[in-house]
């Protein structure tokens, strides 16, 4: 494994690797420093850029912009009290507070530091851990991958903030893009609606593209216009020098807190489509709770800025172990990672990382040599990226949106992906509106066709139903699901019995 | 009803058309299962979730929580943006991607910050020919990505 591990540094230091990554993690370091440019839109927009590229020079740009803009977020965070992404929320909280109170320097390297030290610690867990947990999904047959990703989508429809009712129905309208089209078991049309550009199926590509950009891009127009909030920055002629031992003394003299926020980071990002904005708030969160002076946070306390920046960075980690492992997208940004190795013909799952192994450890090597450029990039750059938040909206969304079409046009060289991406920029945009959660739809659209083969392949093998009860895995992760689905409805049935316990004492 | 209801019927009301489409469905010999089964089962699921998002959202009406005052949305710019994407879209294989790419992000641009005098201007169209020219050299150039010709312009 080491042995590997090394071959993959060593390949992923050469300038045909090196440079892939370090434009990635710099254009992920600067879409994530931008307010209201997610890290999914700034992937979405580096995608077609790989089509031309190597697998690995092209996963290493993508692992960069995700290394790169989970640590990006930060700078505006802690400098103009604005998140630059949503992973950054929690170190507005603490970030801000202390750059105001003329320690601007302290905040964003304990957060660049903190991010460094959560990411690096979430890759021994990467490393370590993929390998064994592919092995285990080796032995799956058709019943635990269908009920696998029964699980995840139950997981996710579950576990987003929307209503349960609405998690549930977004992932199985992401299901019902799979069955349009053709039977992925036999190739026979099936409910193609008489538009001949349906005939082959849907590519989820184009409708995670459209759906995610149009969704953000929309939502940041339809504010347009109005009167711009006045920004309370601090002022950006302020001194960021810092003293890196005692700022990296500062988070190291905190093991429990580092460990505790980087496993929750972990666990976030191995749970399906969750993503880094709810590791941050939860690591921010169990930091408040378990200190001994909750009172602090919110007015500097260094231990919100670590909590909440290694939190973010190792869920990056997690997201990549259950893509690698699994072949289940982590979140959006792995989604579109999903996509990349679809394109150039591999197969992710639990065999990637047999069949892929320099692949798989050129990833694990470009996400760890990932950190060290976000450093540098960082060091050289921070105070350039205050102008960062400059940029007008106007000329960068259609640039974005010039770009997506390349993305989706380029899947197969016609124009019937870019009408997909219409389409489904304006079902995005709308779901949005009606308060629909996309991470489940989207989960649902990537892993419907698997659900399908799956089910069928289990059916033709044996045709006895009992089978997805009865063999352990299978059933385990069945019984999970339906334990995860029934926890979801208690919790909400919980926070119901609040608000209108609440709504009852307000007269 | 609120709008989670409607969107709940708009989405059962989908899922039975379709569920009724797959009874037309022919079953393949050749495979225990044809390939309306698993189609079925999605859609059958669909709206039995819809039924229920609908149902709760005419019985939870008590317990909603007390709207919050929205801000003012400008819709009316979302809804040309589509338009204008749409337009872009459609222009693609006629004009061919330098020309509508061109086209659109001055539009756009101009659209969402009008530019102000010769200056704003001359930057939006700097901003629609760089868009256009550096993208096409970079991917049809550097990366080997084929991007539309034009029917009409062969450009």
């Amino acid at each position: 494994m080491f042995e590997l591990l090394g071959a993959g540094i060593v390949n992923i230091l050469q300038l045909k690797y090196l440079v892939p990554l370090f434009a990635g993690t710099l254009i992920g370091v600067v879409g994530g420093a931008l307010p209201g440019i997610t890290i999914t839109m700034t992937i979405i927009v580096v995608l077609p850029f790989t089509f031309g590229l190597e697998p690995l020079q092209g996963l290493s740009a993508m692992i960069g912009v995700y290394v790169g803009g989970e640590t990006g977020g930060l700078v505006t965070s802690c400098l103009l009290g604005i998140p630059g992404k949503p992973s950054a929320v929690a170190t507005t909280f603490d970030g801000f507070p202390m750059a105001k109170k003329g320690e601007p320097g302290r905040a964003l390297w304990l957060g660049i530091w903190a991010s460094i030290f959560g990411g690096l610690l979430g890759a021994v867990f990467l490393v370590a851990t993929t390998g064994p947990l592919a092995r285990i999904a080796l032995q799956f047959g058709p019943w635990e991958f269908f009920a696998l990703f029964v699980l995840a989508l139950s997981m996710v429809a579950g576990l987003v903030e929307a209503s349960l009712a609405k998690g549930l129905v977004a992932g199985a309208l992401g299901m019902i893009v799979t069955i349009l089209g053709n039977d992925p078991v036999m190739g026979q049309k099936r409910l193609t609606l008489g538009i001949p550009m349906l005939e082959g199926g849907i590519d989820f590509l184009p409708v995670l593209i459209g759906v995610f950009a149009f969704a953000q891009i929309m939502s940041e127009v339809e504010r347009m216009g109005g009167a711009g909030k006045a920004v309370e920055a601090v002022d950006r002629g302020v001194k960021l020098a810092v003293s890196h031992v005692k700022v990296i003394w500062e988070i190291l003299s905190r093991p429990v807190l580092l460990l505790w926020s980087t496993f929750i980071g972990l666990v976030i990002g191995v749970l399906p489509a969750i993503g880094g904005s709810a590791a941050n708030m939860l690591a921010y969160d169990q930091a408040k709770k378990f200190s001994r002076h909750p009172e602090k946070f919110g007015t500097g306390a260094p231990e919100g800025i670590i909590a909440s920046e290694s939190s973010n960075n190792a869920n990056v980690a997690g997201s990549l172990v259950t893509i690698m492992a699994f072949g289940i997208p982590g979140d959006a940004v792995t989604a579109v990672m999903l996509g990349a190795l679809t394109i150039h013909g591999i197969q992710s799952g639990p065999l990637f990382i047999v069949q892929n192994a320099t692949l798989a450890y050129g990833m694990f090597a470009a996400y760890i040599v990932a950190h060290a450029l976000v450093l540098g990039i960082l060091f050289v750059g921070v105070r350039w990226m205050l102008r960062i938040v400059d940029i007008p909206k106007a000329a960068l969304f259609p640039v974005v949106l010039v770009l997506c079409t390349i993305g989706a046009y380029a899947l197969s060289n016609t124009m019937s992906n870019v009408y997909i991406l219409l389409v489904f920029g304006l079902v995005g945009y709308a779901m949005v509106k009606f308060g629909f959660p996309l991470a489940p739809f989207i989960l649902g659209v990537i892993l419907g066709d698997q659900i399908e083969i799956n089910l069928i392949r289990a059916i033709m093998t044996d045709a006895d139903p009992w089978l997805f009860l009865t063999r352990p895995i299978s059933g385990t992760l069945l019984v999970l699901s339906v334990a995860s689905i029934a926890a979801s409805i208690w919790q909400h049935r919980r926070q119901m019995a609040k608000v209108v316990a609440e709504v009852d004492a307000d007269f | 009803m609120s709008r989670d209801g409607y969107a709940g019927l708009a989405v059962l009301a989908a899922s039975l058309v379709l569920f009724a489409l797959t009874l037309d469905l022919k079953v393949n010999p050749m495979v225990p299962v044809g390939p309306g089964f698993y189609p079925r089962i999605v859609l059958g699921l669909t709206a039995v979730l819809s039924l229920g998002l609908v149902v709760s959202d005419v019985l939870g009406r008590k317990r909603r929580p007390r709207e919050q005052p929205k801000q003012e949305l400008n819709y009316t710019l979302v809804a040309i943006s589509f338009g204008v994407f749409a337009l872009y879209c459609a222009a693609l294989p006629g004009l061919g991607f330098r020309i509508a790419t061109f086209a659109y992000v001055v539009a756009s641009s101009a659209l969402l910050a009008p530019p102000r005098g010769l200056k704003g201007w001359a930057g939006t169209l700097v901003l629609g020919f760089a868009t256009a020219f550096l993208s096409w050299l970079i991917f049809e150039r550097y990366l080997s990505v084929l991007l539309p010709r034009g029917r009409w312009t062969d450009f």
